[in-house]
């Protein structure tokens, strides 16, 4: 079986770098954006199987990529975790609405993350199971 | 709102007082408007559609005598100067009415046109100068919310590179680490989390300060949150050769309170109590009920430490406060973390102490609120002075298609209890709040006036409502049960019986919550031991 694929979008090297290393290491395989335009750009392009997405982005922010990817028919059904510095408080529950499943404030449990990831592409979870 | 910078209004019941200061006005040449009224009622009207420059005052009005008079002119319109017109007999309360935020008064017929249209100039300005001087603290405050937000974001980034490396190099994902290398990497992760919890207090507390924190109360069963609290700073008790132990009240009741700030008090108060705990010495966490309080439940936490002198016991609650005797290796952290935890005891109602003797350990103590459940069940437990004559138990209990819960669980929840609200009648059934730690699932419970027949109706209903909910269903796994209640046999008097009912309820919630606690604890040991399985394939 192929090993999925997962898009991390972060505009900072070093934290793109540590999440590329680790999810390999977890046996997945990864692709980056580095900003809100080529997310979506890259999300047509790659049909990645899961999408970790920042919300402080230049070029379009978290909201903006989340909402244009709800719009497409086609990529609506790709499941997004949300990875970012801001305060759950204030974020949490409009990262949510937007259609994120998951929101992770950074810095993240590593197992809890991985152990999220693994669950949502698993075909037991619900979302997946309208894209397959 | 219009605003009138040439207009006074004058409040005034006596006509020939009125004229003299209308007079008084025209001669000092202020090229003021007048309107005036004679009853506080017009005056407080006129204050709700028009903003004068000034409202001049007299205390004794028809409709309002004294302090009241000012205090109400106060509260309807801060922003707008007031001066008092005073008798020759009262100037003890127009003193006072000074005090209290007016700005000025003048003693009926012994002023002049220049004294009042000085007074009046004075008002103004001094009305100004406050009302800016206030703008500019709320923005303050406002800017340094925005500050510490903004700063706390910054430095979450490079804090998450930190953590991120160095549990690569950890994890051996960059190749072998050798037990050396290990120890000083386990060093630089612990001092990544000091400063994350660190960052977290300054914003905890930030909140604090200006009444933002949230919190979100249920019915809980607090000897969870203990336990959870003990499970989660084991480890650190451990490295210390500090024994770490529980003693809990077995009668314990449900308190009404937030089980994720709870855990944070309990985590705190346990946290400071090993770290001044020298080895060998022990921590216990009680909870039980006082005898003499009997609306609270007490929860304690006793070290065998150094303690804290008389002088500092009053200071420990304080911001920033650090013991400046503690040894270099216990002074790591803001010193705000006793603050926010008082904070919140305070927001759910509770208080919190600490009793101390030098060289003879501390012991804090908070108190939570008492969930009192026979007096919400007394109205659909009985009928006619009676018990009714069946009682059953209801349990709805929605588990996560995946763990921990992702989408919306809040938006789901609130669904879910729509639909219970649906199904239940508001005379004879109660939906109970919020149960348990708001860990994942959740479970609901309801308890019905119904025989088992008449519970196995609602269920189906429940059943079928919850399967027509997308939201629900695509989230969480639904399973529906009940339990009939066994009553007490009713030569008790009625408020007995209902306690009664109330207390087997409660041991029958508790018993719930705790299968779910269970379950959930299994669950996630399963999943830290897939961890390690991991760890060690790699």
């Amino acid at each position: 079986m192929d090993k999925p694929r997962i898009l991390i979008v972060d505009d900072d090297p070093d934290l793109r770098r540590a999440l590329n290393l680790r999810l390999r290491a977890n046996h997945f395989e990864t692709t980056y954006a580095t900003d809100g335009f080529s997310a979506i750009a890259m999300a047509q392009k790659e049909r990645p199987d899961l999408i970790i997405l920042d919300v402080g982005l230049p070029a379009g922010d978290g909201f903006v990529v989340l909402d244009r990817l709800q719009q497409s028919a086609m990529l609506s059904c790709i499941p997004v975790i949300v990875l970012t510095a801001r305060d759950p408080q204030a974020t949490r529950d409009k990262i949510l609405k937007a259609g994120a499943i998951a929101y992770f404030q950074k810095p993240a449990d590593n197992g809890e993350l991985l152990s999220t990831i693994r669950t949502v592409l698993s075909p037991a979870w619900p979302g997946t199971v309208a894209a397959s | 709102m219009n605003k009138q910078d040439n207009h006074v209004l004058l409040i005034e019941d006596n006509p020939g007082d009125a004229d003299l200061v209308r007079l008084r006005l025209v001669e000092g040449k202020t090229g003021v408007e007048v309107a005036c009224v004679n009853r506080l009622s017009d005056g407080l009207e006129s204050l709700s559609h028009d903003s004068p420059a000034l409202v001049l005052l007299d205390l004794n009005l028809p409709d309002s005598r004294g302090a009241e008079t000012f205090r109400r002119v106060l509260n309807k319109a801060p922003g707008i100067p007031v001066v008092v017109l005073s008798g020759q007999d009262d100037e003890e309360l127009a003193l006072k009415a000074v005090h209290q935020g007016v700005q000025d008064y003048l003693v009926k017929g012994s002023f002049d046109s220049k004294q009042l249209a000085r007074a009046m100039r004075y008002a103004v300005e001094r009305q100004a100068l406050l009302t800016s001087l206030d703008m500019s603290r709320k923005q303050q405050l406002q800017f340094k919310d925005q500050f510490l937000s903004h700063v706390s974001h910054e430095l979450r980034t490079p804090l998450t590179s930190i953590h991120q490396f160095v549990t690569i190099l950890l994890d051996g994902i960059a190749g072998p680490v050798s037990s050396e290398q290990r120890e000083h990497l386990r060093t630089v992760l612990r001092s990544a989390q000091q400063l994350h919890t660190m960052i977290n207090d300054l914003l905890d507390a930030s909140r604090a300060e200006s009444g933002k924190t949230q919190i979100e109360p249920r019915c809980i069963v607090i000897g969870d949150v203990i336990r959870s609290a003990v499970a989660m700073l084991q480890a650190t008790a451990d490295e210390k050769r500090v024994g770490l132990e529980m003693g809990l009240d077995s009668r314990l009741p449900l308190v009404c309170a937030d089980p994720d700030r709870v855990l944070q008090v309990l985590i705190n108060l346990v946290h400071n109590a090993i770290k001044f705990t020298p080895a060998d010495g022990s921590v216990v966490v009680r909870a039980c009920r006082a005898e003499t309080d009997p609306d609270f439940a007490y929860i304690s936490v006793t070290d065998t430490g150094r303690g804290i002198s008389p002088e500092a016991r009053p200071l420990i609650f304080e911001r920033m406060y650090q013991d400046p005797a503690a040894i270099d290796d216990s002074r790591k952290g803001l010193g705000l973390g006793l603050y926010i935890a008082r904070e919140l005891v305070h927001l759910h109602g509770g208080r919190m102490w600490v009793e101390s003797q030098l060289g003879h350990g501390s012991v804090f103590t908070f108190t939570l609120p008492m969930f009192s459940l026979a007096k919400l069940l007394a109205p659909a437990i009985t009928t006619q002075g009676r018990l009714r004559e069946a009682v059953s138990l209801i349990s709805v209990e929605l588990a996560p298609r995946i763990s921990p819960a992702v989408g919306n669980w809040r938006e789901m929840r609130a669904r879910c209890l729509e639909v219970l609200r649906q199904c239940t009648l508001p005379d004879k059934d109660v939906l109970l709040p919020a149960m348990g730690s708001s860990g994942a699932g959740e479970i609901f419970l309801l308890v019905a006036s119904a025989d088992q027949t008449g519970a196995e109706v609602m269920m189906q209903r429940i059943g079928e409502q919850l399967e027509r909910s997308p939201e629900v269903q695509s989230a969480a796994a639904v399973s529906i049960s009940s339990k009939p209640v066994l009553l007490p046999r009713e030569d008790l008097p009625l408020i007995k019986l209902v306690e009664e009912t109330a207390d087997r309820i409660t041991g029958m919630c508790t018993e719930a919550i705790h299968r779910k606690a269970m379950f959930e604890h299994t669950a996630l040991l399963s999943r830290e031991w897939n961890g390690i399985e991991t760890e060690k394939e790699q």
